[in-house]
């Protein structure tokens, strides 16, 4: 396997307060053996357990089941510097904690700008406006006798790294690139609906509506609406959850996450975008010469290394490491990454495991044997049309410092010899 | 936990909040003062409506959450249907911290930090409330908890919603499906408010800089400044003029924004935060008004906005805006194979560190970084 020596000589050694965590715990493992004169074995193995001999919870402890007690660390966490006021703000999916492609319902990245809205489903309504042969109204009851698809998509935040785009910022790929989820959705063809109405030939945009307080709203071009977008209904298989858009929510596959118009009420057909504010004061790129683009709709190719990571050091010393990440494309799936262990001056295909599903996260990766030296990570991702994820470098050189939206950029971490990683960037 | 204390069971003897001893040392005077704080978002005395926050008249004896005709965040009927009740001890510990006392309360207000601030506010509420009567023993002794997860939405009136469908008259959908009914055109018109850049959508009405001046002072100022500078964290909607090409280009409606039907829309449907669609179309003709004067896009105060003249007015970046071009950008050729081996000429270095800037929760820092999401 690789056993290749990080780069410079020795670097000094940040001192973090997640340090040496396996050192520590190595240690009093060791006390406690020598405690035990008798038996000579791990008292874990050699003595009986509480959980082995009394009995747990019955059945109806928790009707809703809850993770492991263990796993209390392991939820969204919120930048408060962000933001002025938590009913209009964000919080990040831990991703250095999970595996596989799904997120768990509960820790999907919240965003909304005006709260939750919480909605009894007699109470809601989808109407259809603007350029149809009949404008409808539909109730939940209506819109779950359309024949419905089952499809696994990321839904990733146009500004996810948006705090990176001048440097590196934040110590945690929760926070760097956590503004992302990937579930499978049930839901109804929007292209159903659509027909159903009748749109006008004219008919070239639509428009997509929010009942929240901040009545959400977003222009799609109707090619888009017709092709692939979902009404969705329910999220790995339960209901969406609430700050998810409870009871129903639009799926614009492969495109920026604001356009899923949450607690969707409203869709109107148009023959020009509304301009509305999403798309003008908000989630337009400004460029270094004053420009400012519109309309990026699509989610670029990207991934990132979740472990190690920053929040996720190694606490296990040298020998075998699993190195692991996402990667994703807006444009479909993902062909190929590659991994790098020496900040990109050689690098190696990843394994990529797991089910490979157009505009959905897949999980690479890959099995190295640590010789205990500096690391600098790094990975990159190819989609199917042939794009590869580019250097933050390379997108500063086009775009220069302001975007703040579509950072796609490559991420590096550094993992230095006690195991404990930062986010750099490299030369 | 809240605790009622005993004080609480002399109101049930009728006694008028006034005469109440054990409260006795705010001064109301002051009081109004302090409730210039308030005054953006809640009103009292005669003829008091609802703002972005209840009136406030009669707020002792109350109920939390009970004002009629306002729609208070769950947290906040939660801890009502809990038994909670306002009076001194719940108002002071409310207003010293709306959030760590009513978890998830949506009033967006920091707290009053001086004692004889919330004192002084209390005695001038007190002079607008009838009586403290409201508390009874029973609920005196029913002990709040605060942080009861959201009432179920099944609980909301059913009254408000049943009527229309018997007057109405129901028209099926003639798609393939069949599914669905003909949108009236009432509810059409009652959903559908938006407006695009050319003017279609606008309602009729018209206002002016100077009607727009005291609308904007009493429900916008604020959050987003007198001058809307904007005040801590809340948006800056006016200034930043020629900052785009700058290291923080601060972009409001006059330096950034395309086109103005943006402003009449977003502020028709999503403003007052906290208290949306309250405004009527002329006092949204008359803050967009004020608005582009606040950005001296227009200079006279008697210049008045209206449907008619709407479409007219230009912003200054319009033509500042293009279609997206990444597929321009010399990353985006296809199928170019990257490079696998010795890559990079010498070493690689490390040119940023994260943790110099530390603004990472419980990072240690918590400076305002550089960038932002939104
Ligand atoms: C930025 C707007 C804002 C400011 C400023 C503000 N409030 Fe509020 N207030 C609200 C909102 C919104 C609610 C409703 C809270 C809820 O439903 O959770 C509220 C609720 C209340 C309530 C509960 C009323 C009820 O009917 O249950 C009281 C009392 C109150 N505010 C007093 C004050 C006082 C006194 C001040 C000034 C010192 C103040 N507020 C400042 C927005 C504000
Ligand atoms: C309680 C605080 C509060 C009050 C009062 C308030 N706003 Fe806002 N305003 C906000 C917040 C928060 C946002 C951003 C919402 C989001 O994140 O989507 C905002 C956004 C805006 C924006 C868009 C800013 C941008 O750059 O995109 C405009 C315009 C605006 N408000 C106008 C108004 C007007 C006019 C009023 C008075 C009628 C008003 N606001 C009252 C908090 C407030």
């Amino acid at each position: 396997m690789v056993d290749q020596t990080g780069p410079g000589g020795a670097r000094h050694a940040a001192s973090r307060r997640n340090f040496l965590k396996a050192g520590l715990l190595g240690g009093a493992a060791a006390a406690a053996s020598a405690g035990m004169a008798r038996a000579a074995g791990d008292p874990l193995i050699t003595e009986v357990q509480d959980w082995n001999r009394y009995l747990g919870d019955g059945v109806d402890a928790a009707p809703y089941g809850k993770p492991s007690e263990f796993e209390a660390h392991v939820v969204r966490r919120d930048v408060p510097w962000l933001t002025s006021d938590p009913v209009s703000s964000i919080n990040f999916t831990p991703l250095h904690e999970l595996d596989g492609i799904i997120t768990p319902n509960g820790l999907c990245f919240e965003r909304h700008h005006g709260g939750t809205a919480i909605i009894n489903p007699a109470d809601h309504r989808l109407m259809i406006n603007g350029l149809v042969d009949t404008p409808l109204v539909f109730t939940m009851e209506d819109l779950k006798r359309f024949p419905r698809e089952n499809r696994v998509y990321f839904l990733e935040c146009a500004a996810n790294g948006g705090m990176e785009w001048k440097g590196s910022q934040l110590n945690g790929c929760q926070f760097t690139h956590g503004m992302i989820h990937c579930v499978v959705y049930t839901g109804v063809p929007l292209r159903y609906l659509l027909e159903e109405a009748g749109v006008k030939t004219s008919g070239k945009w639509l428009l997509a509506e929010g009942a929240d307080a901040s009545a959400m709203t977003r222009s799609i071009p109707i090619e888009k609406a017709l092709d692939d977008c979902l009404v969705a209904f329910k999220m790995n298989g339960e209901a969406l959850r609430a700050e998810q858009g409870y009871p129903l929510r639009l799926c614009v596959p492969g495109w920026e996450g604001n356009m899923w118009v949450k607690w969707l009420r409203r869709l109107e057909v148009g023959d020009a975008p509304w301009a509305q504010r999403e798309e003008t004061s908000k989630y337009t790129d400004l460029l270094a010469d004053g420009k400012a683009r519109r309309h990026t709709f699509v989610m670029d190719v990207k991934s990132v290394i979740t472990s190690p990571s920053p929040q996720a050091p190694v606490t296990h010393g040298k020998g075998p490491l699993v190195i692991s990440g996402l990667a994703w494309s807006g444009n479909g799936t993902i062909s190929r990454v590659d991994v790098t262990i020496d900040g990109g001056r050689n690098w190696q295909p990843a394994r990529i495991d797991g089910p490979s599903l157009s505009k959905a996260l897949h999980r690479f990766y890959l099995d190295i044997n640590w010789d205990g030296s500096e690391l600098l990570l790094q990975s990159r991702a190819i989609d199917d049309q042939g794009l590869v994820q580019p250097t933050k470098d390379a997108l500063r050189a086009v775009r220069g410092g302001n975007s703040i939206y579509h950072n796609n950029g490559i991420q590096t971490w550094h993992v230095n010899t006690d195991g404990v990683v930062e986010n750099v960037e490299v030369s | 936990m809240l605790k009622f204390p005993k004080s609480a069971a002399v109101a049930v003897l009728g006694l008028t909040v006034l005469a109440t001893p054990a409260w006795a040392d705010g001064d109301a005077g002051a009081g109004e003062k302090v409730f210039k704080k308030c005054s953006a978002c809640h009103a009292v005395g005669d003829g008091a409506k609802h703002k972005v926050g209840p009136e406030l008249n009669d707020v002792f004896g109350r109920t939390a959450g009970g004002a009629e005709g306002y729609k208070y965040s769950s947290a906040m009927v939660a801890a009502g249907e809990g038994g909670m009740v306002w009076d001194d001890t719940t108002l002071t510990g409310y207003l010293a911290n709306p959030k760590g006392m009513i978890k998830g309360t949506k009033m967006a207000f920091a707290g009053l930090k001086k004692d004889d601030e919330i004192a002084d506010v209390l005695a001038y509420l007190r002079s607008f409330s009838q009586s403290e009567a409201a508390v009874t023993p029973a609920a005196a002794a029913a002990a709040v908890e605060t942080e009861v997860a959201p009432v179920e939405a099944a609980a909301a009136p059913v009254a408000d919603q049943a009527v229309p469908a018997e007057a109405m008259i129901v028209e099926k959908s003639q798609g393939a499906f069949g599914l669905g009914r003909v949108a009236t055109p009432d509810e059409v018109a009652a959903w559908d408010i938006d407006i695009r850049p050319d003017g279609t959508g606008l309602p009729p009405g018209r206002g002016t800089v100077a009607e727009g001046d005291p609308i904007y002072a009493e429900n916008c100022a604020v959050c987003h400044g007198d001058f809307g500078e904007g005040a801590g964290r809340w948006p800056v909607l006016a200034g930043g003029h020629d900052t785009l090409l700058k290291e923080r280009p601060e972009k409001t409606i006059g330096s950034y924004w395309p086109y103005l039907s943006t402003v009449f829309d977003y502020v028709r449907r999503a403003m007052p935060f906290g208290n949306a669609r309250s405004l009527s179309d002329d006092d949204v003709y008359a803050l967009t008004a004020y608005l582009l004067y606040l950005n001296d896009i227009v200079t006279e105060e008697d210049f008045e906005l209206s449907n008619e003249n709407f479409a007219s007015i230009r912003l200054p970046n319009e033509a500042n805006f293009i279609e997206d071009g990444r597929p321009d950008e010399p990353h985006y050729a296809k199928g170019l194979e990257p490079c696998m081996t010795d890559c990079k000429p010498g070493p690689v270095e490390i040119t940023a560190r994260a943790q110099i800037i530390d603004v990472t929760p419980d990072g240690g820092g918590d400076e305002n970084a550089g960038g932002g999401i939104d």
